[in-house]
């Protein structure tokens, strides 16, 4: 399922389509030597749309599928290679493989599968990873791909050049197969597993309590990714006709990745427009370097100045445009409408069915005991109001409730169902949902795309778009929808938080000082839906707020938390003649001090 | 401005003038990287050659030559692309860089456009052999070198070896050549080590030859700078004090100034400026027009390179790539600045002299410059 509007997708693929088609027919007429200049650069915008896959859509920047291109070129080029050169080439070769000679087509395809398996085996461990991490551990990938392609003698000669592969890779071919590439990269990335990765790039944490599996939506794209890698090796093998393992790294890691990044990594504009800026100006480097004269001044050859400018070019990017040329959008995206919101019969509220308990929760970190035995209890429908003083527990309460800390000890139930030690997206699922006490957002997504992914990401993704537009409608930010979610106001961000959490459809609804940085009026109206919330939808809400009158008018239930402990719980009113609160907020009286 | 550059940057690029008065060579060599230490040094003898026969009105009189030069950076797939734009320029013949495999990298360019082609100190036999009619080399064979050196070490009275080999490129399993020669001889292997081009830690290697008891009387490699030198100075730290014989690899200023450590090293090469020898007027020509002397045999084997394709314009009379072609494969007694150079009867593989050189006192000494009985020289083959 596609997540954006048709008019966009539309767009996007004519534009590619016809922009491939007119460089081609230029091509073709300026002659053979612009025709293999255009060759290679659908090679290499092939290889930067593959990275951008994973790069762009999870945020992680990957130096390692590069060797992916690398187990693409050898693996289709032992295929295509003729069986008599491989008897005199490669005399180790396993009699199956020797005998093999392929056309470039299957070839390609057998080793886009054969590149995906090893992506998916090295995706599932590197997946686990985070940020910086998972960049170094990338940059592991194709240092070790590199050793075992030069150490596998007898299938890839080693560290020396594979060649006699046939040259079969023409213009149109690179230009068609580019085409496929693109596209599927357009595709991915308004679909829901693109959307939720995409998510999960502005904000894992948020991610994971509206219900995204992160680290699956990673491996899905890190094996997509691959797979896109081993094509454009494949088209490379097979217009190169020879190559060395030497092809397949450092260097090439370099030029790619700098037209992703000059670009902009997020967007396939970006990819497109990177290729292009980078290979233009290589090369007129390139043909520079052999020298030349302006005027009466002859430039003697100087060697290398390719790889300078485009060192110049990243130093640019990096201090004017930090998210590239394209920026975070795609063009189309800047100028045609975005999805048009299709009314659609409101979802049936589910409403609270399940008591949320709470037994025995303790957290530790290290020596530091944040909660100590607190039990918590919420009924169906109720909204149970959360106070404390700073540093109280309250955050971390919320926490474990809601799955992203695991507790030390004690237990969580909803209904019965034992939800201890679940993860976030999972608890999401069983109809928990939150906000953040410091906004979460997904900031450069827009708010229909924030709150449509959560419903995507829970029960199934049933009714997605109508739980969506639900939400949206409810909170009243309906208005908002095209815009991008870090562009609001805060209290409006605030309202968008809350919306995403309602678009998982939720039995319980925590929320995190909801009403911080409102004024009186949107305190008030947040107030209103808040109330109506449980009235009419019956959704049980737990909610931890500093302004005493929010708690008070609204909760059914206060419990007030102190250094960690629950030191007392009841109705509004009998809160506000307890001895131990008063206490813990106005400190004890001179009196009893010595 | 900008227009300008732009437009002499496109010009620089497509108009190689191509008439019947040039001839137009294309050189798709390393001038950086790490066979850059052979390609640099070739292409300076190179443009010296061109400057003489351009300063003497050209080939015969009346082709002048035009070199136009591109960096591959030592890598096969920068090779094949370099040589597709020469290719594309419409040039007579075009050089490749000094070692087999970016050379081979080549192969299907020149072959498909006709166009023959030279690589400028490759020595690996199997490089025309596998690169079809269109390649050409311009050093002596790995395998002749080999007998050369196996002969030398068992007239010598050596009798037992040790090699240290890579199989990382052919060059570098030119010992393997060597074993077989020795063993010919007579002689015997005590023992076969391995290693990594760039990985400079040899201590193991060295250890275990240490260890030998006794000790192999000879040590043979061809492995190159960086990493020859950093095996050198391992074995003599490790007490080996084996004879150690090098190949051309070695022909390179770093090998003089090792001290000690150098000393009694004995390599092949590809010549040896005796008195009143051509390559000592070469040596003379080149100081004068750079202002230093020629830091290794490469600049003067450059020079040849265009001494060859001189001769195969002049026989061919035309600037025709295939034309050359024919010529080249058929021609006889070249004179270079390195001696006689020989095309005729053999795959392109050159026949041309081999000389042997010991390092003493951080200067070259002439050991000799046999020519090898065919009947030793091993038969080219991959490795």
């Amino acid at each position: 399922m596609l997540t954006s509007s048709r008019t966009q997708l539309l767009a996007s693929g004519g534009m590619i389509i016809m922009l491939s088609v007119i460089a081609v027919f230029v091509a073709t007429w300026f002659g053979p030597a612009t025709e293999r200049m255009l060759t290679v650069f659908f090679i290499s915008l092939t290889a930067v749309v593959g990275i951008g896959v994973y790069s762009g859509n999870s945020g992680i920047l990957s130096f390692g599928h590069v060797a992916f291109m690398g187990v693409g070129a050898y693996a289709s080029s032992l295929l295509t290679v003729p069986a008599a050169l491989k008897g005199a080439t490669l005399p180790g070769l396993p009699t199956w493989l020797a005998d093999v000679e392929l056309t470039l087509i299957p070839a390609t395809l057998i080793a886009m599968v054969f590149t995906a398996v090893v992506a998916l085996a090295v995706g599932a461990a590197i997946s686990k990873l985070e940020g910086s991490a998972a960049t170094i551990a990338t940059l592991g990938l194709l240092i070790i791909v590199h050793g075992v392609i030069i150490g596998w003698r007898d299938v890839t000669r080693g560290a020396q050049s594979f060649f006699g592969v046939p040259r079969v890779t023409d213009l149109v071919t690179a230009a068609a197969f580019c085409v496929v590439a693109l596209l599927l990269a357009r595709l991915y990335r308004d679909s829901v597993s693109g959307l939720r990765l995409r998510a999960g790039r502005e904000n894992a944490i948020a991610a994971g309590a509206v219900g995204v599996r992160i680290r699956w939506e990673r491996l899905i794209s890190f094996v997509l990714a691959a797979a896109i890698m081993a094509l454009a090796g494949a088209m490379m093998a097979h217009f190169l006709g020879a190559f060395s393992p030497k092809k397949f790294y450092f260097n090439d890691t370099f030029l790619l990745l700098a037209m992703l990044i000059v670009g902009g990594m997020s967007t396939v504009t970006g990819a497109i427009t990177g290729a292009v800026v980078i290979t233009l100006v290589t090369e007129i480097l390139r043909r520079l370097e052999s020298g030349f004269s302006i005027g009466v001044f002859d430039v003697p050859p100087i060697f290398g100045t390719a790889q300078i400018g485009i060192g110049l070019i990243i130093l640019l990017a990096m201090f004017r445009k930090v998210d590239g040329l394209a920026g975070l959008k795609e063009w189309e995206e800047r100028v045609l409408p975005g999805s048009t919101l299709i009314a659609q019969v409101a979802p049936p509220s589910v409403g609270a069915q399940d008591v949320l308990s709470g037994e025995g929760l303790t957290m530790q970190f290290g020596g530091l005991t944040a909660v100590d035995d607190v039990s918590i209890q919420i009924l169906p429908g109720q909204i149970v109001g959360l106070i404390g003083p700073n540093g109280s527990g309250k955050t971390t309460l919320l926490n474990m409730l809601s799955g992203i800390l695991t507790p030390t000890q004690g237990q969580i139930l909803l209904g019965g169902r034992d939800l201890t030690g679940l993860s976030s997206p999972k608890i999401a699922d069983q109809g928990i949902a939150r906000t953040f006490q410091n906004i979460r957002l997904f900031t450069n997504l827009t708010v229909y795309q924030n709150v449509l992914v959560a419903a995507l990401s829970t029960h199934r993704g049933k009714d997605a778009v109508a739980r969506a537009q639900t939400a949206l409608d409810w909170l009243d930010v309906m208005k908002h929808v095209a815009a991008d979610a870090g562009t609001l106001s805060y209290g409006d961000q605030r309202r968008v938080e809350i919306a995403r959490a309602l678009a998982c459809q939720p039995q319980v609804l925590f929320l995190d000082e909801p009403a911080a940085g409102m004024n009186r009026e949107e305190t008030d109206a947040l107030m209103e839906i808040l109330r109506r919330l449980s009235a009419d939808l019956g959704i049980s809400v737990l909610l931890v707020d500093h302004d005493l009158e929010l708690i008070n008018q609204l909760s059914d239930q206060i419990m007030v938390l102190n250094e960690g402990r629950m030191i007392a719980q009841g109705t509004p009113q009998e809160i506000r003649r307890n001895k131990a609160v008063i206490e813990a907020y106005l400190g004890t009286g001179r009196e009893n001090t010595n | 401005m900008k227009h300008l550059i732009l437009t002499s940057a496109i010009l620089a690029a497509l108009t190689a003038p191509i008439g019947a008065e040039t001839l137009t060579i294309g050189t798709a060599t390393a001038q950086t990287g790490g066979l850059a230490y052979a390609d640099v040094p070739t292409m300076q003898g190179m443009k010296l050659a061109v400057e003489e026969i351009n300063a003497a009105g050209g080939i015969d009189g009346a082709t002048k030559i035009v070199l136009l030069e591109k960096d591959v950076r030592s890598d096969p797939a920068q090779t094949s692309i370099a040589a597709q734009e020469l290719a594309d320029a419409g040039v007579s013949v075009i050089v490749l860089p000094g070692d087999s495999d970016p050379a081979l990298a080549a192969i299907g360019v020149v072959s498909s456009a006709e166009i023959p082609a030279i690589s400028t100190v490759a020595s690996s036999p199997t490089l025309p052999e596998i690169g079809g009619d269109y390649m050409f080399s311009n050093f002596p064979g790995d395998n002749v070198q080999a007998a050369v050196s196996a002969k030398w070490a068992w007239d010598e009275g050596y009798k037992t070896a040790w090699i240290v080999y890579s199989p990382d490129t052919q060059y570098t399993t030119m010992p393997l050549y060597f074993r077989d020669v020795f063993e010919k001889l007579g002689g015997e292997m005590l023992g076969v080590s391995t290693n990594t081009i760039g990985q400079q830690d040899f201590s193991a290697i060295a250890t275990t030859i240490a260890a030998q008891d006794p000790q192999p009387d000879l040590v043979m490699t061809s492995a190159y700078e960086p990493d020859f030198p950093s095996m050198l100075i391992a074995l003599r730290a490790a007490g080996v004090t084996s004879q150690v014989i090098g190949s051309d690899g070695i022909d390179s200023p770093t090998t003089f100034s090792l001290g000690d450590v150098g000393e009694n090293v004995v390599f092949t090469t590809a010549g040896f400026a005796t008195k009143g020898s051509p390559l000592e007027a070469f040596d003379k020509a080149f100081e004068q027009k750079y202002g230093t002397a020629p830091e290794s045999i490469y600049s003067a084997v450059g020079y040849d390179l265009i001494k060859v394709i001189e001769a195969a314009v002049i026989v061919a009379g035309s600037t025709e790539p295939k034309k050359i072609r024919d010529a080249m494969a058929d021609l006889e007694n070249v004179q270079g600045a390195t001696g006689l150079i020989t095309y005729k009867g053999t795959n392109g593989m050159p026949v041309r002299q081999v000389s042997l050189i010991r390092v003493k006192d951080g200067g070259r000494e002439l050991v000799g410059q046999p020519s090898p009985d065919a009947n030793l020289i091993p038969a080219p083959r991959m490795q």
